[in-house]
C-alpha cells in the first residue's frame, strides 16, 4: 500500500487550487475583454452579433455540462475513495442500459437543439442585401487588396472602380459583400469585430460580407498560415458615415498629382519612377507595374496613390500616423510603432491633412531595410527587397510619399 | 513464423512438414537473446513494443524542446529568440513530430505490449512484419529529424496545405523531408495495422468471444482499422506532392488549374480519423485502469465498446470541418457541422460510462489512477470546446487561433498523453519488473496537470481574444501579454514533470533490487495479461488460458456468493502462471526486418540528393526481402527448454496459420475446429 505522505497531499492541494484560481481567472477574462483589439467576443457589426448570439448558448450549455461532470467526478471521488478501516468489496455493477439509453439520448438532445440553431445561422450568415457594396479582396504575400465595384457593372478595375491595399473603408450601416481570393498561397481574411474568417484561397472565389454598425476602427489578421511573414499580415477596416464614405471614394477616384518642381518630393518622384514603379502602382503617373503582375505570384505591391490616406503601412503592421492616443510613445527605429492602435489620418482620409504627425521615423526605417522589419523572400518577388537607398533618396522618396493623398 | 506448442504441426497433406534443419551463411536466424542484437533482430512483440515506447519517448524529449522553444519566443512581445523561418520550421516539427513520433508510436507501443497478451497470444501474426513496421517508423522519424542538419526543417505547417507545400514557395529540402519521411512512417503504420487486425481477429485464445474482448483491445482493433484505411489517403495525397515537389508535375500548381482545396480533402480525410486513431488507444487504457483502481468492472462494456467502434466510423464523416472557412459551400458546412455535433454523443457517453464506473467504488489513488481521472477531466475540457467548433458559425471566428491550440491540447495531451503515461505506470511492473514509485508517480502527476492547465488552458482566452496560430511575433497592446507568459511557465512545468518521471524511472528501478519483486499481479487486477509473470516471460503464457468471461481473471480470483456480493474464491498466487512453460516454440528473430526498412531511407535520401542512392537503398531492400524469403523457417537450436526433435517443425509461411489456439491437451482436431470457429 502507498505510503501516505504530507507533501504530497500539500502538493495535490496547491495544484489543485492553482488550476481552480486560473480557471475563475480565464472566465473572468472571457467576461470582460471587450477592449481587446482582436476579441472575438465583443461584437460591433451584425454578422459578428448573429454568430455571438449563438455562440453565447453554446457557451452556457457547455459551462453548466463541465460543472456537473466535474462536480460530479470529485463527489464520486471523495464519496467513494478507498478507507483504510474498510476491507469489503464493491457491489459489482456491470451497467444499466435505462441509465446508459437515457445518457446517449440525452447529449443528443442537447445537440439536436443547438443544431436547429446552427443550421439557422449557418443560412443566415448567407443572405445577401441588394443594395450591398461589392469589394474584390486579394491575399498575397503579406499584405491585402481591394477593389471596389463602386458603379456595379460587376467589373472591379473599371474607370469608375477604385483599387487600395490593407485598410478598406466602408459606410457604417451598409452591407459589403465580399469576393475573395488569392494571388499565391492560402490566406484569410478576418475582422473579428465584423465577422468571423473567411479563406482566400487561389484560384477560387470566397463570398463573405462585413457590416459594422457604427464608424469605428477594426483590426484584423491574416488567419491562415501564409508562409514566412504570415505573423505580420494584417488588415484594418475603417468605417465611416456614409456621407463621409463618399468624400472619402471622390478622393481615392482623383489621379495623383506632380510636385511641385524644384522641390524634394520632385526629386523623390524620380526616384520612385526608377526603383518603386517596378512593382508599385500611382494612379495617373506610374502604372507600368499594372502590367507585370505575374499570376499566382505575388509580384506586384501595394498601390500607392493615395498611400497617405492609410493609418498604417507595410500590410498594416506599422502606422503611418501616430495613433489618436494623446502620450503615445514615439516610435523608434527598428521598433515600429505599436498597431494594436492603428494609425489615424484623420483628415488625411479624405485627402486634407492630418491633424496628428507623420511616423516618419518607421517609414525611414522601413525605406532602409524592409526585410529586416518584416521578413520577406524578396528575392523572390514576395516582399519588398532592400534596394540599398541612400539616406539622401529616403529623404526624397518619403516627400514624396508624403504629397500622395 | 508459427507459434507452436509440442506436437508437430502436419501438412494439409499429412506428410511432414521437410525443413533443411542447418541453414548457412546469412540465411541462418540470428540466436542472440541478450545484448543489442538481440533487440536489432529481435521479433518478439514485447521487445518491439518497447522499442516502440522507448523511440515515442525520445521522440517525446524533441517535440518537447520544440514547444519549449515556441513558448520560449512567445514570452513576450516581439521575441527575438527564432526568426519567422525558425520559428516556422519548429512548429511544423512540433505538430509534426508529436503526432506521428509521439502519440501514435505510443498507442503502437501498448498495442504491440499489450494486445497479445490480453487475447492470450503469444505473438502477433506475423512477428517479422511487426519488426519491420517498427524499424519503418523509427528509420523514418529519424530521417525527418535529419532534416534539421540538412538545411532545415519543413516549414509549412504540420497540415501541409497546398499551395504553399510547392517548391515555388517553399525551395528548401524540409518539405521534402517531411513528404518522405512520413511516407516511410505511412509504410510502418500500414503493416503495423494489418498485422494487428490479423491477430485480434484469429489468435485469440480458446473461449475469447469478440465480447469478451478487454477494451483496450477492442480500442486497438478500432484504431488499427482507421489506420488501415486512414494512411493511404494521406500516402496518397504525400505521393502526389512528392510529383510535385521532385517531378515538376501541376497537382496542386494552381496557374495550371490545380484546385488547392484537393489537399485539404486528403489531408483530413486522413486527418480527422487520424485524430480519433490517437486517442482511442488511451481510451481503452483508461477503460482497463479505471475498473481496476475502482474494483468495480467498467459500467457497460457494450456500451464502451460500441461506442468506441461508432466514434471510428464517424470519424470518417467530419473531415471538412477543419474546413468551414476554405470556402465549401453553405451545404457542405452545414452537413459537417451537424455531423461533427453528433460524434460528440458517443464521445460523451464514453466520459460518462466511466464517471459510473468509479460510482459505488473503492477508489485507491495511484498514479495511474491519477492520470485517468485527470484523462476524464481534461479531456471533457477538450470535449466541449470541440463541440463549440462543430458550430460552424462560431467556428469562423475560433479557427486558426489559439482557441483551437487549446482544444486540441486538451484533446491530445490531456487525452491521450495523460492516458499513455497512466497507462506506463500501469503498465511499468508488467513490462520491467518493477513499480514505479508511488510517490514521485503522484509528484509527476501534479505537476503534469498544473503544468498541462498553465500551459493550454489560457490559449482559450488567447484565441477568444484573437490571437492567430503560427504567428512567430505578436504585438503589445492585444492583450496576449499575460497569457503567453502563463503559458510559457506552464510548458516549463511540463518539462519538469517529464524530468520527473525519468527521474522515477531511474530512482526506482535503483530501488527495486531492496524491495519485493511486484508479482504477476501488482494490482490486483481483471484482465489476463496480469496472470504471467512480471517481467512476462518471452512465451507469455505457460499454457495457454481459456476464456469463460470479460475479466476473466478477476473472476479466477473472485466469485459471487447468494447476496451477490464479492467473495475471494482463490488466492492470486493460485491462478496466476509462473513461467515455467516448457516446449512453447517461439518465432526465431530475423536480421531482416532491419535490414529492408533501412533500404527506404537511403532511396529517400537518394531523391534529394543523388540518384546513386536510390539504386543502393532499392538494392537493399531487394537483398532484404531476398533474405527475408529465404531464410529459414525457424532456428531448431533457439527452442527453450524443450527438447523437441527434428519433425518438431513447422513450415515457413506459417505466419499466415494460427497455431496459436492451441491449449495443452487438446487434440490436433479441436484445434482446427477451434481456428476454423
Amino acid at each position: 500500500m502507498p505510503r501516505r505522505s504530507r507533501l504530497l497531499k500539500v502538493l495535490g492541494t496547491v495544484s489543485v487550487s492553482i488550476v481552480a484560481v486560473l480557471y475563475v481567472a480565464l472566465i473572468v477574462a472571457v467576461l470582460r475583454n471587450d477592449d481587446k483589439p482582436l476579441t472575438t467576443l465583443a461584437p460591433k457589426g451584425v454578422n459578428a452579433q448573429t454568430i455571438q448570439n449563438l455562440v453565447t448558448p453554446v457557451f452556457i450549455v457547455a459551462g453548466v455540462i463541465f460543472v456537473a461532470v466535474f462536480g460530479a467526478v470529485f463527489y464520486i471521488l471523495w464519496r467513494f475513495r478507498e478507507r483504510e478501516d474498510d476491507v469489503s468489496l464493491p457491489e459489482q455493477v456491470h451497467g444499466n442500459s435505462v441509465l446508459e439509453v437515457g445518457w446517449t439520448a440525452l447529449p443528443a438532445a442537447i445537440l439536436a437543439g443547438i443544431a436547429v440553431l446552427t443550421v439557422i445561422t449557418i443560412l443566415k450568415l448567407e443572405q445577401r442585401a441588394d443594395d450591398a457594396l461589392r469589394v474584390r479582396v486579394y491575399g498575397q504575400q503579406w499584405w491585402w487588396s481591394y477593389q471596389y465595384d463602386l458603379d456595379g457593372d460587376g467589373s472591379y478595375d473599371g474607370p469608375n472602380d477604385l483599387t487600395t491595399s490593407n485598410e478598406l473603408v466602408i459606410p457604417a450601416g451598409r452591407e459589403v459583400d465580399l469576393t475573395i481570393s488569392s494571388n499565391d498561397v492560402i490566406h484569410s481574411f478576418w475582422i473579428p469585430a465584423l465577422n468571423g474568417k473567411r479563406d482566400a484561397v487561389p484560384g477560387m472565389d470566397t463570398y463573405w460580407k462585413l457590416e459594422a454598425d457604427e464608424p469605428g476602427v477594426f483590426s484584423g489578421q491574416c488567419t491562415e498560415f501564409c508562409g514566412l511573414s504570415h505573423a505580420n499580415m494584417r488588415m484594418v477596416v475603417r468605417a465611416v458615415e456614409p456621407s463621409k464614405f463618399d468624400e472619402w471614394v471622390a478622393n481615392q477616384l482623383r489621379p495623383a498629382r506632380s510636385p511641385e518642381p524644384g522641390t524634394l518630393a520632385a526629386a523623390g518622384e524620380v526616384q520612385f519612377g526608377n526603383l518603386c514603379a517596378q512593382c508599385h502602382v500611382v494612379n495617373g503617373r506610374f502604372e507600368k507595374a499594372k502590367e507585370n503582375r505575374p499570376p499566382l505570384v505575388s509580384g506586384a505591391a501595394p498601390n500607392l496613390t493615395h498611400l497617405m490616406t492609410r493609418g498604417t503601412f507595410a500590410g498594416a503592421i506599422f502606422n503611418l500616423y501616430y495613433p489618436q492616443q494623446p502620450g503615445a510613445p514615439v516610435p523608434t527605429p527598428g521598433d515600429p510603432a505599436d498597431v494594436s492602435t492603428p494609425g489615424d489620418p484623420g483628415d488625411a482620409l479624405y485627402g486634407g491633412t492630418s491633424a496628428y504627425p507623420i511616423n516618419r521615423v518607421t517609414l525611414e526605417a522601413w525605406l532602409r531595410n524592409p526585410p529586416a522589419m518584416k521578413p520577406a523572400a524578396a528575392g523572390q518577388q514576395r516582399g519588398m527587397p532592400n534596394l540599398g537607398l541612400s539616406e539622401q533618396q529616403i529623404d526624397e522618396l518619403v516627400a514624396y510619399l508624403e504629397t500622395l493623398k | 513464423m508459427a507459434i507452436t506448442e509440442t506436437r508437430p504441426l502436419a501438412l494439409p497433406s499429412g506428410e511432414p512438414a521437410q525443413v533443411d534443419l542447418h541453414p548457412v551463411g546469412v540465411f541462418e536466424r540470428p540466436k542472440a537473446k541478450r545484448g543489442w542484437r538481440s533487440w536489432v533482430t529481435t521479433v518478439d512483440h514485447k521487445k518491439i513494443g518497447i522499442m516502440y515506447g522507448a523511440a515515442a519517448l525520445f521522440f517525446l524529449l524533441v517535440a518537447g524542446s520544440e514547444a519549449l522553444l515556441i513558448r520560449a519566443q512567445l514570452w513576450s512581445p516581439r521575441g527575438t529568440l527564432l526568426s519567422a523561418d525558425a520559428y516556422n520550421q519548429v512548429f511544423t516539427m512540433h505538430g509534426t513530430t508529436g503526432v506521428f513520433l509521439v502519440v501514435m508510436p505510443l498507442g503502437a507501443a501498448f498495442a504491440n505490449y499489450l494486445m497479445p497478451l490480453q487475447i492470450g497470444a503469444r505473438d502477433v501474426a506475423f512477428p517479422r512484419i511487426n519488426a519491420f513496421s517498427f524499424w519503418c517508423f523509427l528509420f523514418g522519424g529519424i530521417f525527418l529529424n535529419t532534416s534539421w542538419f540538412l538545411g532545415g526543417g519543413a516549414d509549412g505547417g504540420w497540415f501541409m496545405y497546398a499551395p504553399n507545400n510547392g517548391v515555388l514557395f517553399s525551395p528548401t529540402h524540409g518539405i521534402d523531408f517531411w513528404n518522405l519521411g512520413l511516407m516511410i512512417t505511412g509504410i510502418a503504420s500500414l503493416t503495423g495495422a494489418i498485422n494487428l487486425i490479423v491477430t485480434v481477429l484469429n489468435m485469440r485464445a480458446p473461449g475469447m468471444t469478440l465480447m469478451k474482448m478487454p477494451v483496450f483491445t477492442w480500442m486497438t482493433l478500432v484504431t488499427q482499422f482507421l489506420l488501415l484505411f486512414a494512411i493511404p489517403v494521406l500516402t496518397s495525397a504525400q505521393f502526389l506532392l512528392m510529383f510535385d515537389r521532385l517531378f515538376d508535375a501541376n497537382f496542386f500548381n494552381v496557374a495550371q488549374g490545380a484546385n488547392p482545396l484537393l489537399w485539404q480533402h486528403l489531408f483530413w480525410i486522413f486527418g480527422h480519423p487520424e485524430v480519433y486513431l490517437m486517442i482511442l488507444p488511451s481510451f481503452g487504457l483508461v477503460s482497463e485502469m479505471l475498473p481496476v483502481f475502482s474494483r468495480k468492472p467498467i459500467f457497460g462494456y457494450p456500451f464502451i465498446v460500441f461506442s468506441g467502434v461508432a466514434i471510428g466510423f464517424m470519424g470518417w464523416g467530419v473531415w471538412a470541418h477543419h474546413m468551414f472557412v476554405s470556402g465549401i459551400g453553405p451545404i457542405s458546412v452545414t452537413t459537417f457541422s451537424l455531423t461533427t455535433m453528433f460524434i460528440a454523443v458517443p464521445t460523451g457517453v464514453k466520459i460518462l460510462n466511466w464517471t459510473a464506473t468509479m460510482w459505488g467504488g473503492k477508489i485507491r489513488f495511484t498514479p495511474p489512477m491519477l492520470f485517468s481521472i485527470g484523462l476524464i477531466l481534461m479531456f471533457t475540457i477538450g470535449g466541449l470546446s470541440g463541440v463549440s467548433h462543430s458550430i460552424a458559425p462560431a467556428d469562423t471566428q475560433q479557427t486558426d487561433t489559439y482557441y483551437i491550440v487549446a482544444h486540441f491540447h486538451y484533446v491530445l495531451f490531456g487525452g491521450a498523453f495523460f492516458g499513455f503515461m497512466g497507462g506506463l505506470y500501469f503498465y511499468w511492473p508488467k513490462v520491467f519488473g518493477y513499480l514505479l514509485d508511488d510517490r514521485l508517480g503522484k509528484a509527476n502527476f501534479w505537476v503534469l496537470l498544473v503544468g498541462f492547465n498553465l500551459t493550454f488552458a489560457p490559449m482559450h482566452v488567447l484565441g477568444l481574444q484573437g490571437m492567430s496560430r503560427r504567428i512567430y511575433t505578436y504585438d503589445a497592446g492585444y492583450g496576449f501579454e499575460i497569457w503567453n507568459k502563463i503559458a510559457t511557465i506552464g510548458a516549463f512545468t511540463i518539462a519538469t514533470s517529464v524530468v520527473i518521471f525519468l527521474v522515477n524511472i531511474f530512482r526506482s528501478y535503483k530501488r527495486s533490487k531492496d524491495l519485493p519483486p511486484p508479482g504477476a499481479d501488482p494490482w490486483d487486477a481483471r484482465t489476463i495479461e496480469w496472470m504471467v509473470p512480471s517481467p512476462t516471460p518471452e512465451w507469455n503464457f505457460d499454457p495457454l488460458p481459456t476464456i469463460e468471461r470479460v475479466d476473466d481473471f478477476w473472476y479466477r480470483k473472485y466469485g459471487e456468493d447468494e447476496n451477490g456480493n464479492l467473495v475471494r474464491i482463490a488466492e492470486t498466487e493460485d491462478v496466476i502462471q509462473h513461467g515455467d512453460g516448457k516446449g512453447v516454440h517461439l518465432p526465431s528473430p530475423s536480421y531482416w526486418p532491419i535490414v529492408t526498412a533501412f533500404g527506404l531511407p537511403i532511396i529517400a535520401y537518394g531523391l534529394l540528393y543523388t540518384w546513386w542512392l536510390c539504386l543502393i537503398g532499392g538494392l537493399i531492400v531487394m537483398v532484404g526481402l531476398y533474405g527475408w524469403a529465404m531464410e529459414p523457417p525457424d532456428d531448431p537450436d533457439a527452442a527453450h527448454g524443450d527438447e523437441h526433435g527434428p519433425d518438431d517443425e513447422t513450415l515457413e509461411g506459417a505466419e499466415l496459420a494460427t497455431a496459436e489456439s492451441a491449449s495443452t491437451g487438446e487434440s490436433a482436431e479441436e484445434q482446427e475446429v477451434q481456428t476454423v470457429g
